[in-house]
């Protein structure tokens, strides 16, 4: 039997807990310090205010950012769903010759540095003219953001039985059918929490987005390495909380989708 | 054609158009940052000049040193943090397990300009470590815009990434072999260093060379942590390609850049197979 | 059990003319040609890898022949794909979809072919009356036991009419008892019915209680096609004769022809078997079934019978029947199955005894 107190154990979890509260630690102490009173950042905060979230909406340029970001991680989100859900069924259903080759090929910007992809884009944006600024956003996150979609969308798939879908075939149903009433129904639990992913990797996106970006087409992470480079402004701290809270709470709804998900399945095994 | 290859090519289609975009969004502007990493500063025929330059670079020489010195360090450091929580978490019952696992996500799923951020108000001359160091009379030690500055948040940024495959392995390990190792007289201790430490290697391999994957490209947390002493590759691409406008450099650092990455992704896809290997024989 | 034994023409559901299956060098079905009749229950049985299910598949239209064509009530449907063939299958998973309830699932076939919605509610109460189950109709799959859910699956089958169900081991993720009822249950449905059935299963058992005539199939080949009589009584081979049902098969080898043939069994000595076209020389196997065996004292060997010698080792009582197993001189063991008397004697391990047998009870099965 193990014995509770040993010095090893008492090693072990001291360390490990020290540890995660380093990790965890950046993430929060931001949070108080954004309702902190003065116009500057301090911590330990003195009082509590919110005049830094009030200056986040007054300050020109950050709510136009907050919303650029938002509409293109909304068409990019999109596009990346349409164009990778199919092609994860592709992946998970087919036989084909070449269908590891195109695998690879869909899921390698994961393994390629951003900044190689950043100044691909670049370049090709201008070789091919294309300047419109919200374009070459949406465009650049599709790629960022399409690997992740296909991830999720195909462990999704393979969790479905085969079995159903072949039953809906030799009832009647030709594949267009089986798909809209069969897979893709059990497979919204994915294709949801596919599409927060991808939302919030495109909000979050920065290094892409640096090289890219027009003016007047700023989207939020670039104005904020922009302020955290050259002047940092204590606002930040406010938009700091308000990003983390986003990620949070899409990562506790993934989190519950998938539960739910699993839970189904484990109750349907008789 | 049969019917079966008449279907196979039907669900092959649907994997058309996200073929399509990459090829077109993708695979063609990789293409020309190689292009351009052989051609001429103006673009009109082919030379190697770009390549030559980077050997002959002080400058590359440099950042390409600080790069790898970064990259190692902030792998061994990341290492280092990370296995103490997936050894504490391979212990834990799995309900506490998938409550830590949120605690680790946290900051997995946290922008990195925030993360930055957060450890310059933590690292700072004024910030909260200094402040903690003061109230013992420990001057204020420079972590920030300087190596230390950068190592940390790398490490910081790296550690889920080190923590998954070593759990991954820890809990595929077969609990009777530690148990094996009790019964014949082993402590905690050496049952760990002789037993579970070295089957867990396969996935701290496989771990440190994602890790070392993620930590070359990085752009921002040198950007914003570091000084002129700790620029990486990255910035450099950045620096040749919109302040210069040496295109043909810039790839050409792109093109190593990425060489390396895809070197380690292959070793890495070795190392995997081999971690499951581990497990399966040892059932 | 009712047989068909008329092959007319226009009674045939199927037919598989030289359908074989390869996958590469891999031979999952070798040239088979059949007929299956209408309203027949035919079942495909064999051990796992003979191939069944693979000719199930490739009758539903899951997978293509490597050569070969099927049709179906007379139509060629070789290059139909599945999902045109009008066909309804059982798996032993139910494969019911677990998003939708149980009025959804079995309605799903009859929206696909466009049904106005009153008919489809009038049709899935009918058959949810017939597979026995009404008043499920909102429930979800994950609520029902095993056999309501595969009831549900049968239902959803019969209720758009297909003129063929194919059954692939329906019953195997079921307890015995269960098992048993369900054997019932779909026979009754069956006859109900009229729909001829093609089912699948590795169990001898459920093949001999349920079927019209059964296909027995041994590494992609066709061994032996007929009614469960002849099957039992008559198998053509030591595989057929293994597989079904209990058996005592010993080495064999014939030694004189003629009306009645002797044939050596080794150190076991002599006996006589009725074999058509006897050839001296040829060795096989003798079968002996448990119940034509009976066990007497030692002496005199009755006329008409064969005898072989042996202790008996242990006897089991099951009721209505006694099993003994007897071990002969040269170690092979016998099972002699004898209904179980009052008055009978038993047998202690001591005692040499005589399993006897009528000549005509034994099958001489060539190599």
């Amino acid at each position: 039997m193990e014995q509770r107190a040993s010095p090893w154990r008492i090693a072990v979890n001291a360390s490990a807990v020290a540890i995660l509260i380093f990790l965890i630690l950046p993430s929060l102490i931001i949070i108080p310090i954004s309702f902190g009173n003065a116009n500057e950042i301090v911590f330990p905060p003195e009082g509590f205010s919110l005049i830094l979230f009030r200056r986040f909406f007054n300050e020109p340029g950050w709510v136009e950012s907050a919303w650029l970001s938002f509409r293109v991680a909304l068409w990019a989100t999109a596009i990346a769903v349409c164009l990778g859900v199919p092609a994860a069924y592709a992946l998970a259903r087919g036989r084909f010759p070449g269908k590891r080759v195109i695998a690879l090929f869909l899921l390698s910007p994961i393994m390629i540095p951003h900044v190689v992809i950043a100044l691909a884009l670049f370049v090709y944006f201008f070789q091919i003219h294309l300047s419109d600024g919200m374009l070459r956003l949406i465009c650049a996150h599709v790629v960022a953001t399409l690997p992740f979609v296909i991830v999720t969308s195909h462990a999704g798939i393979r969790n479905i039985d085969p079995v159903l879908e072949q039953a809906a075939t030799v009832m009647g149903a030709p594949r267009v059918l089986v798909l809209r009433r069969v897979t893709i129904p059990l497979l919204y639990p994915s294709i949801i929490s596919g599409a927060l992913f991808a939302f919030l990797i495109s909000f979050d996106e920065i290094v892409i987005s640096w090289f890219i970006s027009k003016a007047g087409y700023t989207p939020l992470p670039v104005k904020m390495f922009s302020s955290i480079k050259w002047e940092v402004s204590p606002v930040l701290a406010s938009i700091s909380t308000m990003l983390t809270i986003l990620s949070v709470v899409i990562a506790v709804i993934v989190v519950l989708i998938l539960r739910k998900q699993s839970d189904r399945e484990g109750a349907g095994r008789s | 054609m049969t019917p079966e290859l008449r279907e196979q090519v039907r669900i092959a289609a649907f994997a058309a158009p996200a073929t399509l975009f990459m090829l077109v969004m993708f695979a063609v502007p990789l293409g020309d940052v190689f292009l351009q990493s052989i051609s001429t500063k103006t673009g009109a025929g082919f030379s190697l000049a770009a390549y030559a330059k980077i050997l002959n670079t002080p400058l590359f020489t440099r950042v390409a040193y600080t790069t790898i010195e970064i990259c190692i360090g902030s792998t061994i450091y990341a290492f280092i943090l990370a296995y103490p929580i997936a050894y504490f978490l391979a212990k834990q019952p799995p309900a506490r397990r998938s409550f830590c696992m949120i605690l680790i996500l946290v900051p997995f799923w946290t922008s990195s300009l925030v993360k930055s951020f957060a450890f310059t108000v933590i690292l700072g001359h004024a910030g909260v470590v200094n402040d903690l160091l003061g109230a013992f009379d420990v001057g204020p030690v420079k972590m920030l815009y300087n190596r230390i500055g950068v190592t940390v948040g790398m490490s910081h940024f790296l550690i889920p990434f080190m923590v998954f495959p070593i759990l991954a392995n820890l809990l595929g390990q077969p609990p009777e072999l530690a148990k094996a190792a009790a019964m014949m007289g082993a402590g905690k201790l050496r049952t760990f260093l002789r037993v579970t430490f070295p089957l867990s290697l396969p996935g701290v391999v496989a771990g440190a060379l994602l890790v070392f994957i993620l930590s070359l490209g990085f752009y921002i947390v040198p950007a914003l942590l570091g000084s002129r002493h700790d620029v990486m590759l990255s910035q450099l691409v950045d620096f040749y390609a919109r302040e210069i406008l040496d295109w043909p450099m810039a790839s050409a650092i792109a093109v190593v850049l990425t060489g390396v990455a895809v070197i380690a992704a292959v070793l890495l896809s070795q190392v995997r197979g081999g971690a499951s290997i581990l497990s399966k024989e040892a059932r | 059990m009712t047989t068909k034994t008329s092959d007319n023409a226009s009674e045939v559901m199927v037919e598989l003319r030289d359908v074989s299956k390869h996958y590469g060098s891999v031979i999952a079905v070798r040239e088979t040609s059949v007929n299956i009749l209408k309203g027949e229950f035919l079942t495909l049985l064999g051990p796992s890898g003979s191939g069944k299910t693979t000719l199930l598949n490739v009758i539903a239209g899951m997978l293509s022949p490597t050569t070969g064509e099927v049709f179906i009530e007379g139509r060629n449907v070789t290059s139909v794909p599945a999902h045109k063939r009008g066909l309804g299958m059982v798996f032993q998973n139910y494969a019911l979809m677990p998003h939708m309830t149980v009025y959804e699932n079995i309605a799903f076939p009859l929206q696909i072919r466009k049904m106005r919605k009153k008919d489809i509610e009038q049709r899935v109460s009918e058959v949810l009356e017939l597979v026995r189950l009404p008043n499920l109709a909102d429930r979800k799959p994950r609520e029902l036991s095993g056999g309501q859910q595969q009831r549900v699956s049968i239902a959803r089958c019969i209720v758009y009419n297909p003129s063929l169900i194919l059954m692939d081991e329906p019953l195997g993720a079921l307890d015995k008892k269960l098992r048993e009822q369900m054997q019932l249950e779909i026979k009754r449905i069956h006859v109900e019915s009229g729909i001829t059935v093609m089912y699948v299963t590795h169990d001898q058992e459920e093949a001999l209680n349920m079927s019209d005539r059964v296909m027995l199939l041994n590494e992609g080949n066709v061994e032996q096609l007929g009614t469960p009589n002849e099957l039992y009584v008559n198998p053509v081979s030591e595989f057929a004769a293994d597989f079904i049902g209990q058996s005592t098969l010993l080495d064999a080898e014939i030694v004189e022809g003629g009306e009645t043939s002797v044939v050596g069994l080794g150190s076991l000595g002599k006996c006589r078997v009725v074999i058509q076209d006897p050839r001296v020389g040829a060795r096989g196997k003798l079968l002996l079934r448990p119940e034509a065996l009976h066990i007497v004292p030692r002496g005199e060997t009755p006329e008409g019978h064969n005898a072989l010698h042996g202790r008996v080792v242990d006897s089991l009582v099951t009721g209505g029947t006694v099993k003994h197993f007897v071990t002969l001189e040269n170690g092979d063991d016998v099972a002699v199955q004898e209904l179980t008397n009052i008055t009978m004697t038993s047998f202690s391990a001591a005692e040499m005894v005589q399993i006897i047998w009528p000549i005509e009870a034994g099958l001489f099965l060539d190599r």
